[in-house]
């Protein structure tokens, strides 16, 4: 066995692999996201919250405590990184688009964790205890999700995000999905809604946010510079529009009840769109991070 | 082949203030670069190239300052750094600007 076929064989790809990203090459397609601009090319007609959606990172992993800790497969991680600043949202996006319909598979080893506070301490409502550390409550959600456009413009986003805390940093460890869709530019143009710097883009209201499966404990393991890498695999229908199943190590939940809200209207411009993004959200002001290792795109087409 | 990647610091930020960057990794990259685009500037503003071991305390690379304070677009080479760069932004006293912040690494 081959490197190669050792890197392929944590993974569980349906017949046909669109995409198979390690990082110890480039970003390999993911992005950042940036909402949408005017035909001069004016930056400033971006919407105030999909405006800084910051830069993903090829990161080893490197921490003041061990220096540089490295990944599953290789030297380099995708880094998505929020700013210390409450509410905001760091993305990593990849775009593609559809050659058929049917089973649509994402797979990742990742990790998530707040940055390291050194010389002070960041407010927490877990107190360090020899296992429990602060950071693991200074860590708010990451979000899988798709986009999604065809036959005749239908656009829907499958969204799961892991909420690990509230916005009042309160432990939650639920996993979530939206029940509206996310506001577009076009929303804005059309003076439907106009959000602040760092709302939430997916679904601005927390009200429109529903649980779904029990609560799942991770494997933060105690201080913020250990990583330990979680598998992750999710199943869509593009021919059903509609959610299939969620795996996250052991736990395999059912997710054909948790609905995927379609917009009212056509779009136009986005034919087969096939986009992945994820991302991770601060509730505490401190750094939040999401490290992919690698990841896994298969269709049944 | 050789990998390059450009990363959007900042983008159409408005300063009157002193400030600096976020934290941006390049451990694969062994030479660098900085592009400060000024949309808006009246007054003048200096960058410093920052750089850190942990990516949470920092010091400057060299003795070099960058000065900007009309519209237009600077540049300059970073070589010799770590893993984390970033750029610390002096603002002279009344100063407002507008800019884009891009740091191209390649290796």
């Amino acid at each position: 066995m081959n490197v190669n076929d050792t890197r392929l064989a944590k993974y569980n790809p349906l017949s046909r692999v669109l995409c198979f990203d390690t990082f110890d090459t480039t970003t390999h397609g993911w992005t950042e996201l940036l909402g949408n601009y005017n035909g001069a090319g004016d930056l400033d007609t971006v919407d105030d919250h999909m405006r800084d959606f910051r830069p993903p990172q090829l990161s080893s992993c490197s921490f003041f405590d061990i220096g540089t800790h490295g990944t599953m497969s290789g030297d380099y991680a995708l880094k998505l990184a929020t700013r210390p600043h409450k509410g905001h949202t760091a993305t990593g996006i990849r775009r593609l688009t559809m050659a058929g319909r049917g089973l649509v598979r994402i797979e990742t080893h990742f990790a998530f964790k707040a940055e390291a506070t050194v010389g002070r301490e960041a407010p927490s409502s877990v107190d360090w205890d020899g296992n429990r550390h602060p950071s693991e409550s200074q860590f708010g959600a990451f979000t899988v999700a798709t986009d999604i456009c065809a036959d005749g413009g239908v656009r829907f986003h499958n969204v799961i995000r892991y909420q690990n805390t509230n916005l009042d940093g309160e432990m939650t460890q639920r996993w979530m999905y939206p029940v509206v869709p996310e506001p577009t530019p076009r929303d804005h143009v059309e003076g439907k809604f106009k959000l602040p710097y760092a709302a939430d883009f997916t679904a601005p209201n927390p009200e429109d946010w529903r649980t779904f499966d029990e609560p799942l404990e991770m494997c933060v393991n105690e201080v913020p510079t250990k990583i330990n890498w979680h598998y992750l695999r999710w199943d869509i229908d593009t021919r059903t529009r509609s959610n299939v199943e969620l795996q996250l190590n052991d736990r395999v939940m059912d997710m054909r009840d948790v609905p995927v809200p379609p917009y009212a209207e056509k779009y136009d411009t986005l034919e087969n769109l096939l986009n992945f993004y994820f991302s991770v959200r601060t509730h505490s002001g401190v750094r939040n991070f999401l490290f992919l290792d690698s990841v896994l795109i298969s269709v049944e087409w | 082949m050789r990998s390059t990647m450009t990363a959007v610091l900042e983008r159409n930020t408005v300063v009157r203030e002193d400030f600096a960057t976020e934290p941006y990794e390049l451990p694969w990259a062994s030479e660098a670069r900085f592009f400060v685009q000024a949309l808006e500037a009246d007054g003048a503003l200096e960058f410093r190239t920052e750089v850190s071991p942990d990516g949470l305390h920092w010091c400057p690379l060299d003795d070099e300052a960058h000065r900007i304070d009309s519209p237009g677009l600077i540049t300059w080479p970073v070589s010799g750094f770590g893993q984390w760069l970033r750029v610390r932004c002096s603002v002279a006293p009344g100063a407002v600007a507008k800019v884009r912040i891009y740091l191209v690494g390649k290796g």
